[in-house]
């Protein structure tokens, strides 16, 4: 996992002969910091996002998974994309939507927004995406830095491989 | 002495690391965080026992005329979903699945075939408002609208239960879908397999020959 990081670190040694020391100790250092934003609080990434092509230019919905690495939880509180006048975080409970100000992200787990439950919905389009095409969205976190995702527009029937039956 | 320290910093680093960031790639199955994912082996149809009677809605179909939906599907193979067009998750994927199913059938079945989408949010979902909204999904799909209360009852039959939509007080409009798709069959007119919305268009691929039959998928 940390192959990269090491080989960083090794890259910073051979690179200068004398001051070996230093360079060490500052990818001691530094390393942590780079690579998760400090041993302490949430640390998080992005993974399978993607928005269906919607049906017309007014709405559209998205999906993703937020993982947590870190050792406390996150909050997500605001999203927003170049696509849309509004985003909200939709939860689906007994077939009705409803918007929520904001979902957990439980440390050193994840939150998944998915077809069918909690999802993000876009208000307002500016335009209507299609397949093939890429929407910036940025999600923003109570406790943690903004994260921004490319999300990749698939087609109106696409199901993520993990949730075929 | 200075390599040692090196080295022993260099370890440092890379035990810190590992204390730092559980692993680099999220573990997809790690026990007690990952989300359940259930992955049902049985099929995507539930065949059952005790069929449903059509429902006996008279409504209005996206042009704005009339349509007697036992009267204009008889012994026709029907699929019918209530769902509502402001939904932009379930709904459109429901009827998206069906329409390109459906466009691997034979011309002939295709055009044997009724979907059927009846709009739990009439006061929002014209027939105008539904026209449009399926057009960018197949013209060919029935659109209904009408009385909501008539349509909620027509629902019940089907064991679909739909809320009236409620308007929050900052001006969302909440309203509900059903989860379910209801197979009809053209040789008695009855609901006789369900669909639930986890089905995909594979599913609904390889099960509409049957249906189209009024066979069990």
């Amino acid at each position: 996992m940390s192959g990269p990081d090491r080989g960083r670190a090794r890259t910073a040694r051979a690179r200068r002969g004398r001051g070996r020391l230093t360079s060490a100790v500052v990818a001691v250092l530094a390393l942590p910091l780079a690579a998760c934003g400090g041993p302490d609080g949430p640390e998080l990434s992005v993974r399978d996002a993607y928005m269906p092509q919607p049906v017309s230019d007014s709405l559209a919905a998205g999906f993703l998974t937020v993982v947590n690495e870190g050792d406390r939880p996150a909050e997500l509180t605001g999203v927003s994309s170049d696509l849309a006048a509004s985003v909200t975080v939709h939860e689906t409970v007994d077939g009705a939507m409803r918007p929520t100000d904001s979902v957990d992200v439980p440390a050193d787990g994840r939150l998944t927004l998915e077809s069918g439950a909690t999802h993000l919905m876009f208000e307002g389009l500016t335009r209507r995406p299609m397949e093939g095409e890429t929407v910036t969205v940025e999600l923003r976190f109570e406790d943690a830095d903004p994260v921004t995702v490319e999300m990749p527009v698939e087609s109106a029937t696409y199901t993520p491989s993990h949730q075929r039956h | 002495m200075r390599n040692k320290i090196c080295t022993a910093a260099a370890l440092l680093a890379a035990a810190f690391t590992l204390s730092a960031c559980t692993s680099g790639e999220p573990a997809p199955d790690k026990p007690g965080t990952a989300v359940t994912e259930v992955t049902p082996d049985d099929k995507a149809a539930t065949v059952l026992d005790t069929p449903f009677e059509k429902p006996d809605l008279v409504l209005t179909d996206t042009h704005g005329k009339e349509f007697d939906l036992r009267e204009q599907t008889q012994g026709r193979p029907t699929l019918i979903y209530f769902g509502y067009t402001n939904c932009p998750d379930v709904c459109p994927l429901t009827m998206n699945n069906l329409a390109v199913a459906k466009k691997q059938l034979p011309e002939e079945q295709q055009d044997d075939l009724r979907i059927v989408f009846v709009t739990t949010d009439p006061e929002r979902d014209t027939a105008g408002e539904l026209g449009a909204w399926l057009k960018g999904i197949d013209t060919d799909i029935i659109g209904l609208t009408g009385d909501f209360a008539t349509i909620q009852a027509g629902a019940r039959t089907l064991g679909i239960t739909i809320e009236e939509p409620v308007k929050e007080k900052d001006g969302t409009v909440v309203s509900t879908h059903g989860t379910q798709v209801v197979a009809f069959s053209p040789k008695t007119d009855q609901g006789y397999v369900l669909y639930g919305e986890d089905t995909t268009v594979d599913d609904y691929t390889a099960d509409l020959p049957a249906l189209i039959k009024g066979e069990k998928p």
